[in-house]
């Protein structure tokens, strides 16, 4: 039946969209920064794990290094381009329009090492599929549904109940308290985003093994993610996950009345609805 | 000697469509990524009017430059009603829009292929289909443009804006209507947006849906930036400069696919550094 099947494919996919909602929203509640950049990050997760596996590396293998690389490259960001601009006092616009340019750097360097085309994994078994009554699944769905789960209640019980989880909240809260109470902002911004991009590299990959890559897809996910944390409230992580499975459980869903570019414009126009009547959001915390 | 008739009208084009840009970035401090969306809307417009004899050209860029007008002031208005940066995603929003309606409205804008042999510019029937009698247009409808835009600064009106980027709740408290100053800022931000559009259909005769898309936005906003924020100049320095490096690009034996990206990587990098090392632009003053 085809709307079971659209549910499922819908929320799986959602699940993966969640991933980068949770993990975006970790970043813009830590520091502020709008960091538009988180979707270059989730594409080079995955163009990291296929070239390693077409040099012969294990699928899981390769989704570690796109973790570690996606960790690293977000690292930096934060440490080379927002907190320099930080010690500045720049203006949240300046700030935007710099993860912005960090954005294009990162989707032109992937399109120009490896062209702007599509790009597939070659894995054999990627495309297997099995049927659990009327749905079809294929197993690369299967992996991806389970690894975004595990990412999802890890980022929450790391945040919600250890050490360094809740030095993370002191500093999203209270930036200035924090930093006198000598938690160190500055190194928790970098702990974040690194975290935050190994998280959104696990989408990156597996959405990638799933469907197909191209250098600029990531700026469409991450659209719809950043709807998914306002629709679902700042600061609440699972706020921002349930939304963003809502949205794509009704995006596909509405696949079987309208073509994929209208249903990304109803999406959007929902959203704009939404934002002018509840704008603190269904789930909001602090 | 056409190469840089040809240069000169784009990058003015350009500069009109930079100036529509620095009224919302510069001068209300409302960041904007889909201002190639709302010159497309203009493009289409002047396109599909000539193209159906509709109307003349000046009369369908008058129009294009209404419609922009409204259209402008409707994405502005979420900003006003929602916190700075919930706006960027509808702004996002808005261009990726444009774009799926460009691309798939196909019985109107042609979809992908988009639409060819829009008729040259005549103005009261007379033909401007040399490049450098279009050349005359352009320029006067930028010497128009920044005319206006520099006498709307130094008008009152252009002081209320100014306090209102710098202290929005004085503003208020002192009895000036902020909404109705942003709202008539996004209005003449439109218009401009919408004759750079109409200029560009009429010039190369030929639109099609990656004429403006996001990465036409992000190439407008690299220039504002480069070119300095909230004035004049820069936003024609801006534009003649970045202009300039598609040009020199085509003069480099690289290969095709990698051309467009190159392109990006530069603005990127162009972006960041700006913003690291020199925010206001090479003319400008303190942005946001």
């Amino acid at each position: 039946m085809l709307f079971l099947q659209l549910l499922a494919d819908g929320l799986i996919s959602g699940m993966a969209v969640g991933v980068v909602a949770i993990s975006f929203s970790l970043v813009y509640a830590t520091t502020r920064v709008f960091h538009v950049a988180h979707a270059g990050l989730y594409t080079l997760g995955g163009y990291i794990a296929w070239y390693a596996t077409e040099r012969g590396l294990a699928l899981g293998l390769a989704c570690v290094l796109a973790m570690a690389g996606a960790a690293a490259v977000g690292g930096l960001i934060q440490q080379q381009l927002y907190a320099r601009l930080e010690r500045s006092k720049a203006s949240p616009l300046v700030m935007l329009i710099a993860s912005l340019g960090a954005l294009a750097i990162l989707q032109n360097l992937i399109a120009i090492a490896f062209t702007p085309n599509i790009l597939s994994f070659s894995n054999s078994w990627r495309l297997e599929t099995f049927a659990i009554g009327p749905v079809t699944l294929s197993y690369a769905q299967i992996v991806l549904a389970i690894a975004c789960l595990i990412a999802f209640f890890w980022l929450l019980w790391f945040t919600q109940t250890t050490r360094h989880g809740r030095r993370i909240r002191a500093v999203a809260s209270n930036p200035l308290l924090a930093e006198i109470t000598r938690l160190r902002p500055a190194t928790v911004s970098i702990q974040v985003m690194m975290i935050a991009s190994g998280l959104v590299a696990i989408p990156g990959v597996l959405v990638g093994l799933d469907q197909a890559m191209q250098p600029y897809t990531g700026t469409l996910v991450l659209l719809t993610a950043t709807i998914a944390m306002i629709a679902g409230g700042i600061g609440s992580l699972t706020g921002a996950f349930i939304v963003s499975i809502v949205l794509s459980v009704l995006q596909t869903l509405s696949l079987a009345v309208m073509s994929g570019r209208w249903a990304i414009a109803a999406t959007f126009g929902l959203f704009i609805v939404f934002i002018l009547i509840k704008p603190e959001g269904l789930f909001r915390k602090r | 000697m056409n190469f840089w008739l040809s240069y000169i009208i784009v990058a003015e084009i350009f500069s009109i469509a930079a100036l529509s840009t620095n009224l919302l970035v510069g001068v209300i401090g409302i960041f904007s990524v889909s201002q190639a969306a709302i010159m497309g809307v203009g493009a289409y417009t002047v396109a599909l009017l000539t193209l159906g004899h509709v109307l003349p050209f000046a009369a369908a860029l008058v129009l294009a430059a209404l419609i922009c007008s409204v259209l402008n002031i409707l994405l502005a208005l979420p900003s006003l009603r929602v916190a700075g940066d919930y706006f960027v995603v509808t702004s996002f929003g808005s261009q990726l829009v444009a774009t799926a309606l460009f691309i798939n409205w196909s019985s109107l804008t042609g979809g992908a292929s988009g639409l060819t042999a829009i008729p040259s510019a005549e103005v009261f029937g007379f033909p401007l289909d040399e490049s450098s009698q279009f050349l005359l247009l352009s320029t006067i409808l930028l010497a128009a443009t920044s005319m206006s835009y520099w006498l709307l600064m130094r008008s009152p009106f252009g002081r209320t804006i100014d306090a209102i980027r710098q202290d929005e709740v004085s503003v208020v408290a002192a009895g000036k209507d902020v909404l109705r100053a942003k709202l008539s800022v996004s209005a003449v931000s439109g218009a401009y947006a919408g004759v750079a559009g109409g200029l560009y259909a009429a010039y190369f005769s030929f639109i099609d849906p990656t004429a403006f898309d996001i990465n036409v936005s992000i190439l407008i906003l690299t220039m504002l930036v480069v070119g300095g924020a909230r004035t004049l100049l820069g936003s024609i320095m801006g534009p003649f400069l970045l202009w300039a490096l598609p040009q020199l690009l085509n003069q480099i034996d690289i290969p095709s696919t990698a051309v467009g990206p190159l392109r990006q990587l530069i603005f990127g990098i162009l972006l960041v550094a700006f913003m690291l090392f020199r925010p206001q632009g090479i003319a400008g003053r303190r942005l946001g």
